[in-house]
């Protein structure tokens, strides 16, 4: 009796290791701050991707694969952090990466994993650097940097009509990139007069300085090239020091965070982002991801890294294969349907997306002005 | 915007920067002072004041409190604040610095090190990796001087921590627990010698000094609006570069040295390059200590205490 038992044991265990070498799992890893200022963003992706992932399974998964597995990594907006995080995902297998979140962290990390050929989708990076090294396998989900500074030029040109213009930024890759391409426009459309440009650290918290001596230049418009943490804080301080100027300021400060602690000082800011129609895929995706982690909202790039997911996991059964160049393609040349709104990339990885402009009203992001047609909506 | 209220308007700006650094560089030099450690855990127990703060608040404004009683709120705000931080200050000198006193010094470094990243992550996990909101009770109503706005929250920012450094200095100075104080940060073997309780007066420094830094936490919080885990970093680097600009030891050293870190932040930004405003702050410091070592009202450090 006990012999047998033994057999059947190893019979078990054979049968169990069989099985798992046979089991093929597909790998997604991400890349996003986990740690660090922006680590509410980052939990926002990967909580995107793991939402895609469950759904994906929930629905029977993809057919030569037993299982989805997420591999979590901390790109902590550092680029040497980022690349280190990305050869991490590298060792472990991955099939394909989401991620990063801010640009300093995207471009490095971009790097090993176009040597080893590994399909990457940013949901939030919007520098042009990052698509414009003519690696094949990386995507982006956003509009990129130039597409966002031609949207707000033309709404100081057009829509606000705004002669003088004072620029902020953090100096960092994606900020930089901005308030650079936005000085290029204004000087190209010669309308606006770029009145001054400061910069401030990212992480401060005090930027009465520099708020006050935008104060004395009295610009039409100031356009505060941050992330959210240090938005709503200047919000604050530039009501509290009396700034009358028109606040404008972009997609990193595009989260329900914002809103929350910059409070009444908020209402009025303008902001650049993309807006998604709304549709039933989009309030389904919302409930499974406000269940799935017991969240009262979902952030900004929650939307993105769902649908970078979606998108990298449909290609993988399209093509029926994990192979990086017929994945690329295949994501290259067909159309999806996203929760952000219908995806389609150019040759390069970028999506074909624009932004419009949203106000802050009643603690809401409202849209206000669309730049493609030049009407309110 | 004339030249003369935009001097006045980054003046005040400075004397609210420097006056937060100011009370969060007491709590370095308190504790440098009287057992010569670095105590590297202040940033992060300013960070907790500043949490306890949020807690409080939140939950008066809950029961409709703050409208009612306003001032009683900013009692009880700043009171739980600044006891729980110094119990978990007591706490910390119990835990990871008494067992030390004895130690080399860098073992004792190393621990407030430790520390700090203790509760760094502790307070990571227990409120959260992103910004939370202060409630905001001050709103942004103020009066105007020539020109220059100041917020009624910056006021009573300024008034309270100008009062607690004025009662930090009367303590000192004036009792006889300060005393003791005074007596062992000059010689501590001596005066244990002459019968003064060592480790009550260790223990007091490490009331009084995370306590002020609770305050300066709860100040950011309610002033700039939002705290995070990570909050204390930049605080503990500009409120360190302060105590040691003004002398490390020196009580009325690190008012001075806070007040100059300020200053210089701010009217560099305000009339320089901004993107150059921790450079220069350090280039002060670096050249402050190049030519007195010991800080602007710092005492000669002698070799045996060394």
């Amino acid at each position: 009796m006990k012999r047998i038992g033994i057999v059947a044991l190893c019979l078990l265990l054979m049968t169990g290791f069989s099985s798992m070498a046979m089991a093929k799992t597909l790998k997604i890893g991400t890349l996003s701050p986990l740690t660090g200022p922006y680590a509410q963003d980052g939990t926002d992706i990967l909580q995107g991707v793991k939402t895609a992932v469950a759904v994906v399974e929930k629905a029977g998964g993809i057919p030569g694969f037993d299982k989805i597995e997420v591999i979590p990594g901390d790109s902590a907006c550092d680029g040497g952090k980022a690349t280190m995080a990305a050869n991490k995902l590298i060792n472990s297998g991955v099939n394909g990466v989401v991620g990063a979140y801010c640009s300093s962290a995207t471009i490095p990390s971009s790097v090993p994993l176009n040597e080893a050929n590994i399909i990457q989708i940013t949901p939030a990076s919007t520098h042009t650097d990052v698509t414009a090294r003519g690696f094949k396998q990386i995507f982006r989900m956003c509009p990129r940097d130039d597409v966002q500074a031609w949207s707000t030029v033309k709404f100081l040109e057009d829509g606000l009509k705004v002669k003088t213009l004072a620029l902020i930024d953090d100096r960092q890759t994606y900020t930089v990139g901005l308030t650079e391409n936005i000085t290029k426009f204004a000087k190209e459309n010669n309308k606006i007069k770029i009145v001054a440009l400061e910069h401030i650290t990212p992480g401060d918290k005090d930027f009465t300085a520099v708020l006050t001596k935008l104060k004395k230049v009295n610009p039409d418009a100031i356009y505060m090239g941050v992330y959210q943490p240090e938005g709503s804080l200047m919000v604050r301080q530039a009501k509290a020091l009396g700034i009358k100027a028109k606040l404008i300021t972009e997609d990193a400060v595009y989260h329900p965070k914002f809103i929350e602690v910059g409070g009444k000082a908020a209402e009025g800011t303008f902001l650049t982002f993309a807006k998604a129609p709304d549709t039933p895929e989009r309030k389904n995706f919302e409930k499974t991801y406000m269940k799935m982690w017991n969240a009262k909202n979902v952030g900004s790039y929650g939307y993105y890294a769902y649908d970078a997911a979606m998108v990298f996991m449909e290609a993988v059964k399209k093509a029926g294969t994990t192979d990086t160049a017929k994945v690329a393609d295949t994501i290259r040349n067909n159309t999806w349907n996203g929760v952000s709104g219908k995806i389609q990339f150019d040759e390069k990885g970028d999506r074909k997306l624009a932004h419009v402009i949203w106000i802050v009203k009643g603690g809401k992001f409202v849209p206000y002005w669309d730049p493609m047609t030049e009407k309110y909506f | 915007m004339g030249n003369t209220s935009f001097i006045i308007q980054q003046l005040i700006n400075a004397l609210f920067l420097g006056s937060i650094y100011a009370l969060i560089a007491l709590g370095y030099t308190m504790v440098y002072g009287i057992i010569e450690l670095i105590n590297f855990a202040h940033g992060e127990l300013f960070t907790a004041g500043a949490f306890i703060g949020i807690i409080v608040l939140s939950a008066l404004q809950k029961f409709g409190f703050v409208e009612t009683h306003f001032v009683l709120t900013l009692f009880l705000v700043f009171g739980t604040a600044m006891a729980y931080v110094g119990v978990l200050g007591v706490a910390i000198e119990h835990v990871a610095y008494k067992p030390l006193r004895n130690a080399s010094r860098l073992a004792a470094i190393l621990s407030a090190l430790g520390m700090s990243i203790f509760l760094s992550n502790g307070m990571m996990l227990s409120q959260g990796v992103s910004d939370r909101a202060y409630p905001a009770i001050f709103g942004l109503k103020g009066l105007t001087i020539i020109g220059a706005r100041v917020t009624y929250g910056q006021v009573f920012i300024i008034v309270l921590s100008l009062v607690l450094m004025v009662a930090l200095n009367m303590f000192v100075k004036w009792t006889k627990l300060g005393k003791a104080m005074r007596a062992t940060a000059q010689n501590l073997n001596m005066a244990r010698m002459l019968g003064i309780d060592i480790n009550r007066t260790i223990r007091v420094t490490f009331v009084i000094g995370p306590a002020l830094g609770a305050a300066a936490g709860v100040m950011v919080g309610m002033y700039y609006g939002s705290v995070r885990f990570d909050m204390g970093f930049i605080y503990m680097i500009k409120a360190f570069a302060a105590a040691i600009l003004g002398g490390i030891g020196s009580i009325p050293g690190a008012v001075l040295g806070g007040m100059i870190i300020g200053g210089v932040e701010v009217l560099w930004s305000a009339f320089l390059p901004s993107e150059w405003k921790d450079v220069t702050t350090f280039i002060v410091l670096i050249l402050v200590l190049y030519l007195k070592p010991s800080g602007i009202l710092g005492e000669h450090v002698s070799e045996t205490r060394v």
